[in-house]
């Protein structure tokens, strides 16, 4: 081999990669500007988990335990306690509420069995993402960090409208 | 029931079947599953939620198979088209006013309406109509009640009938309007709560597990009745290292109680976790001081020199609450470790003279139920012995037996009973010594009842045919015990067995005795030694009034709470209770039935015979063991005849029990026994006045604490001497409606320590007397 042939080889190959190179420019970026831009997520998006209450801000949850039977991970647990106070003054719906509900998110994997369970619509999925901490144990949720009331929604992401067009992994580009 | 067999074709098989069975019962040992709720095994029939519909050839409708005797040549069709439709409809109209509040209601994911509705239901509902809303409400503060869920399969009723025999709990009304209610609005009763038990629905439910978990939630240890002497089997529910509930469903546990089980067994169990447990070991360095906590190595450490110290005279007490091997364990130390014969039990009767004389063998629980005659000399099983009562009461009622009772009190078993000789206050003895010496007249001016009546009795007793069942309680002397025990078998004949039933107080009292044979009594060993080692605490009120215990060097104890035994006590152990031990009990029939660990001790407490064989092995003495509870086992039925060649996995299944085989005596000479007999009965005053009144059955049982008037049963919180306090701390209170105690109630609570004035509203009264 000549220094000649290697210097026409190498223009070839770096011209076949330019090529790919400058194809792609006119087309749509991939790249999201997180977490200067909100991300969009689909609306049915299984974050973390929501705790809902009702119009009068008492918990839906009656500590049924149908949730943590239909968790494939084992992840929820519940101590269900009786309140026989009055509606007004009672902290659940029910007489029947949940003292503790904890969700374990290291060991949930976001299957959505337990909203489907719920007899109460007391649990969904929300859209929190940001679920990283510094400390294995922090990834133990307690009621208070599920309760919608209580629960610091992130800014960085927006729901997609139904109509709108959101991308994803299975887009055709 | 007899045994000849007739042929009954079920779906086209053809079987053949005992004559008299019932048909129900034969299709679903056939696997022919067969939905029903009012049916229930034991109790009367019912028919009243047809579900149990079959189709019979010849027979113009359907027939609910509940109340069907098979009859030869009988063609049974159990599924078809016409049969489903029917029990869906039936399923269809029992939902047509049952709330679907599943997830709120205590009974869902062991409901038996659940679970058939899934099965047989039509899910979907037609009705539009809104349901009748009725509010739930306590019956007692341990029984809560709502009446829209109810099916009307009134089970309820027939148990509390049939096998309590309290009619508390009845049907009222008619038609739609039909409820299940109590009179007054309050459940006047003993609190069984097997109408809870037996419930189909949410309609009864435990007030003490009021919406505390779920069933799947809980995991079921098969264990033991730790109160009576009865030995029933119960499932423990525990979650978490906690003990939620306790129950004898079919569907977890088969034992020789079936689904029966007393106040005591079912709500008792609130000591496990209660807060005053004794949580570390304690020492009182000085006599006097404080009890101060400290580890179990200083305790262990501390135990061990001052025993040294004391010469090794150490006397050995253990409870008859505690398991066998932890007894075995205890009379081990006494042998092995300190060499000293001072070993004993604190019941408070001593079954030796019993089991030292037996003549016949002893008469089980199923025997009881399908006896021809019993005869009950003393006691109180209703109160004391509730399953063996259940039985009595089934086997005069169902199985049409001779019940005869000798009683100085008309107790309310005698509503039962065939002949009544109602004798004198405390004049059982001399009843007991006419029985055995029919020759003597003299004694009958002491008995209060005239030859006639024992002349009766004695013509009953030798008409009878079957088994023939004797069984008396702690009312007669040791001496009339003795001679009861041998004379029993001059009544057996080859028409006629004869039983006998002993009606023994505490859940090991009859293990406590075959464990701790050879011993002293319990004021010898008090008196004899220097040094106490007491396991459980001593049941014997005056054993500590005596000033026994003050005057000993050095006192250790094992218990689960502070007792006027620990009062004494210079080093306190803390102990497990029944929940927290592997071990066994020996019920009043002779079986052994396995204790099994249901959560982990609590704090830092240890099984008895753990905590035995830890100071025996820091004084030099080795059981191996290995803190095995098998191997502890293993080495107790080695040691003991009747227990010989049992190891737990004999144990394993609670539906067949193993009887140990005490030593049948034969017959004895007893003059001895027989002339303290006599004296004792000479030296009773003559008086004409009997008692008059039938005490009324749970009448102090709501506070778990005291069972009949005459027997303190300190059993729930300490064994032993309860603290005023502890009394107070189970009230159960009887609650008028608008929440506040009955009145008597609360002078009493007033007068030891005044702790459930500020109970409220019965709702969520837990065995801790909190809100």
């Amino acid at each position: 081999m000549s220094l000649i042939s290697d210097v026409i080889q190498s223009t070839k190959a770096i011209l076949l990669g330019m090529k790919e190179t400058i194809s792609q420019l006119p087309k749509q970026s991939w790249t999201v500007q997180y977490p200067d831009v909100p991300i969009t997520v689909q609306p049915r998006y299984r974050g973390q988990h929501l705790l809902h209450v009702d119009e009068m801000g008492k918990e839906k949850c009656v500590a049924c335990y149908l949730c943590a039977a239909a968790c494939p991970s084992d992840c929820i647990y519940i101590e269900a306690e009786t309140d026989p106070r009055p509606y007004e003054e009672r902290i659940g719906r029910d007489e029947r509420f949940a003292r503790v509900y904890n969700i374990d998110y290291g060991r949930c994997i976001f299957c959505g069995y337990c909203v489907e369970a719920c007899p109460k619509d007391a649990i969904t999925h929300g859209y929190n993402f940001e679920l990283s901490v510094y400390n294995r144990a922090d990834l133990l949720k307690t009621k208070d960090d599920l309760l919608i009331t209580k629960q610091k929604q992130s800014k960085n992401y927006r729901v997609a409208l139904s109509s709108e067009d959101v991308d994803s992994e299975y887009k055709e580009v | 029931m007899s045994t000849e067999l007739i042929k009954v074709t079920i779906n086209g098989q053809e079987f053949a079947v005992e004559k008299g069975a019932r048909l129900i019962d034969v299709c679903r040992e056939q696997a022919f599953n067969i939905p029903s709720f009012c049916y229930y095994q034991d109790l009367a029939l019912q028919a009243s939620c047809r579900m149990c519909l079959v189709r019979i050839e010849k027979m113009p409708k359907l027939q609910t198979s509940c109340t069907i005797t098979c009859t030869d040549g009988m063609i049974v069709t159990t599924q078809s088209a016409e049969i489903e439709k029917a029990q869906r409809a039936m399923g269809e109209f029992l939902l047509a006013n049952h709330p679907l509040d599943c997830p709120v209601c205590d009974r869902g994911g062991e409901c038996e309406l659940q679970e058939m509705i899934f099965d047989w239901g039509d899910v979907e509902e037609r009705f539009v109509e809104s349901k009748n809303a009725t509010p739930e409400k306590f019956l007692s503060p341990i029984v809560a009640n709502d009446p829209q869920r109810c099916i009307l399969c009134k089970r309820c009723t027939r148990v509390c009938d049939e096998w309590m025999g309290e009619d508390a709990i009845e049907a009222g009304n008619r038609g739609v309007n039909t409820v299940i209610g109590t009179y007054g609005g309050w459940l006047d009763c003993s609190q069984c709560g097997n109408c809870i038990e037996v419930c189909p629905t949410g309609t009864l439910l435990d007030g003490t597990y009021r919406h505390e978990t779920r069933p799947w939630e809980l995991d079921q240890t098969i264990s033991t009745d730790t109160y009576s002497s009865d030995g029933m089997q119960l499932s423990i529910g525990s979650r978490g290292g906690r003990v939620h509930r306790i129950v004898a469903r079919d569907r977890y546990v088969d034992g020789l109680n079936g689904e029966f089980l007393d106040v005591k067994a079912r709500f008792g169990h609130g000591f496990v976790n209660h807060e005053e447990r004794i949580k570390t070991p304690l020492i009182r360095y000085k006599k006097g001081g404080k009890l101060i906590p400290t580890t179990w190595d200083e305790a262990i450490h501390f135990v061990t020199n001052k025993f040294k110290e004391s010469g090794n005279n150490v006397g050995v007490v253990a409870s008859p609450r505690l398991t066998n091997e932890s007894i075995f364990t205890l009379k081990r130390f006494a042998k092995e470790v300190v060499g000293s014969e001072n070993y004993t039990i604190s019941d408070v009767e001593d079954l030796a003279p019993f089991f030292n004389n037996l003549s016949v063998p002893l008469a089980t629980h199923k025997e009881i139920r399908h006896a021809k005659t019993i005869l009950l000399i003393g006691g109180e099983p209703e109160e004391e012995q509730t399953f063996t009562a259940k039985q009595i009461r089934q086997a005069v009622r169902n199985g049409g037996a001779k019940l005869i009772i000798v009683h100085d009190t008309p107790i309310r078993l005698t509503a039962q009973a065939s002949q009544f000789i109602h004798v004198n206050p405390k004049s059982l003895d001399a009843f007991a010594l006419a029985f055995a010496d029919k020759s003597d007249k003299t004694i009958l001016s002491k008995i209060g009842a005239a030859q006639s009546e024992i002349d009766d009795l004695l013509k009953l007793i030798g008409e009878s045919e079957g088994d023939f069942i004797i069984m008396f309680g702690r009312d007669l002397s040791a001496e009339a015990q003795a001679v009861l025990a041998n004379v029993a078998g001059n009544f057996a004949s080859e028409k006629r067995r004869v039983l006998l039933h002993p009606l023994p107080l505490y859940n090991n009292s009859v293990g406590a005795n075959d464990m701790m044979a050879g011993r002293k009594s319990l004021s010898d060993v008090l008196i004899n030694s220097t040094a106490l080692l007491i396991g459980g605490s001593l049941s014997k009120p005056s054993a500590l009034t005596d000033g026994f215990l003050s005057r000993k060097d050095f006192i250790v104890v094992q218990e689960m709470f502070e007792t006027a035994t620990t009062e004494f006590a210079d080093v306190v152990l803390p102990a497990a209770s029944f929940a927290e031990t592997d071990g066994t009990f020996t019920n009043n029939t002779g079986f052994v039935q396995r204790v099994r660990q249901a959560v982990e001790p609590v704090h830092q407490a240890k099984a008895d015979w753990i905590i035995t064989s830890m100071i025996a092995r820091e004084m030099g003495v080795d059981f191996g063991y290995n803190f095995s509870a098998p191997a502890a086992f293993r080495t107790l039925a080695d040691s003991i005849d009747a227990y010989a060649g049992l190891r737990y996995p004999h144990l394993k299944d609670e539906s067949k029990p193993v009887q140990v085989k005490h030593p049948i005596a034969g017959k004895k000479d007893l003059s001895k026994e027989t002339d303290a007999l006599r004296r004792g009965v000479e030296a009773m005053p003559e008086t004409n006045e009997k008692i008059i009144g039938t005490p009324k059955v749970g009448h102090k049982l709501h506070r778990l604490t005291t069972m009949t008037s005459k027997t303190a049963q300190f059993h729930l919180l300490a064994h032993g001497n309860p603290k005023p306090e502890n009394l107070l701390v189970s009230p159960l209170v009887q609650f008028n409606l608008d929440g506040t105690p009955r009145v008597e109630e609360k002078a009493e609570a007033a007068s030891a320590g005044d702790r459930i004035s500020d109970v409220k509203r019965t709702a969520g009264v837990t065995l801790d007397g909190k809100v």
